[in-house]
């Protein structure tokens, strides 16, 4: 059982309502935590489950109205999961160089571009590359 | 367009595409390299050879696009000048901020330029360079200007400013002392800044 002071919750803006962001919003929300998710299509809320305890928001992560409308300001953390590189950098880019936001997360695809983006203090996370990291594991593990 | 004039002023020209059709459209165009590829990714702008080029232009209608294409010459290539279009007006300081050299938006020029068009009579366009400390105006001399009909020792100038060249039909001419200003001209005048509208009020009396 979880504790947490009402004024002090962390509040997260996910972008991009795919499997990734999905699941996450729904962990996190399980997890008490206040969660914001947008999409630019409403079909792609239907990923979250039935008791999920967040907002979900119909718009475009690169808009600087969309962000504010979403209370960019008040977020913690920004985690940019949308399928688009490219998108999930600009979001990240805003939200750390515009907003201000302490903690953001980017997942790239592409791991050739991490390099470039660590500078600017953005985490990116690379699934091919995690894959790999667990696959070798596993092949180590046997005798 | 933009691949045509720069080959023409003599520069040597890539164009990344990742629209297959479109590239061999571009293949038509002589001298213009063409790489097939996201311009995103960082192997197919080393094979457009960012590595050696000195500007990298992105005009993609995406922003977020031109934005990453910009940043990677930038960052892995060491380019020396990116310029970048974007389409959401907001953008431009976020876009300059980010790093890139040149950040041109379309909506914002085009507005400019619709507004100096209508009022194109009453109004001269001014181009600052130098970070505006210099001023380079177009003014449009009328019939009822009291520049017109006079020599150009004639009119009573501010100090800091010089009619640099008249625009007469099609003809272009370096003025002098006693060169006649005719209604219908345009006068291409460089001031210093803050004394433009003195300037444009001498010449037009507006």
């Amino acid at each position: 059982m979880k504790f947490f002071d009402l004024k002090k919750r962390d509040y997260t803006i996910i972008i991009g309502c795919g499997r990734l962001g999905a699941n996450l919003a729904n962990t996190l929300s399980n997890e008490g935590m206040d969660v914001l998710i947008m999409d630019e299509s409403k079909d792609s809320f239907h990923r979250l489950d039935s008791n999920y305890g967040g907002l979900a928001v119909v718009g475009n992560g690169m808009e600087f109205s969309k962000l504010k409308e979403a209370q960019i300001d008040r977020a913690s953390a920004v985690i940019a999961v949308t399928n688009d590189d490219n998108k999930n950098i600009m979001v990240a880019e805003i939200a750390r160089e515009v907003f201000h936001v302490n903690k953001v997360i980017v997942r790239l695809n592409d791991p050739e571009c991490e390099t470039v983006y660590q500078e600017l203090g953005i985490e990116t996370i690379c699934p091919s590359v995690l894959s790999i990291k667990e696959i070798d594991k596993i092949l180590d593990s046997f005798p | 367009m933009m691949a045509h004039s720069l080959l023409e002023q003599g520069y040597q020209v890539t164009a990344i595409n990742d629209n297959y059709e479109d590239c061999l459209k571009l293949a038509k165009i002589k001298k213009l390299n063409v790489v097939f590829g996201n311009g995103t990714r960082p192997y197919i702008l080393e094979e457009a050879g960012a590595a050696s080029c000195d500007i990298a232009i992105a005009l993609t209608s995406m922003d977020e696009v031109n934005l990453v294409a910009c940043q990677l010459c930038k960052k892995n290539f060491s380019v020396r000048k990116t310029v970048s279009l974007v389409g959401d007006p907001n953008k431009t300081d976020f876009f300059y901020k980010m790093g890139i050299d040149s950040v041109v938006c379309s909506v914002s020029t085009v507005t400019g330029i619709i507004q100096q068009q209508a009022f194109i009579d009453e109004m001269a366009s001014i181009i600052p360079m130098e970070k505006g400390r210099i001023q380079i105006i177009e003014v449009q001399i009328h019939e009822n200007s009291p520049a017109a009909g006079k020599r150009l020792w004639e009119i009573k100038l501010p100090k800091e400013g010089v009619v640099g060249c008249i625009l007469r039909g099609d003809t272009t001419l370096i003025p002098k002392g006693d060169t006649h200003i005719l209604a219908g001209d345009i006068l291409i005048v460089i001031t210093g800044n803050g004394n433009e509208l003195n300037m444009i009020h001498a010449l037009t009396g507006n």
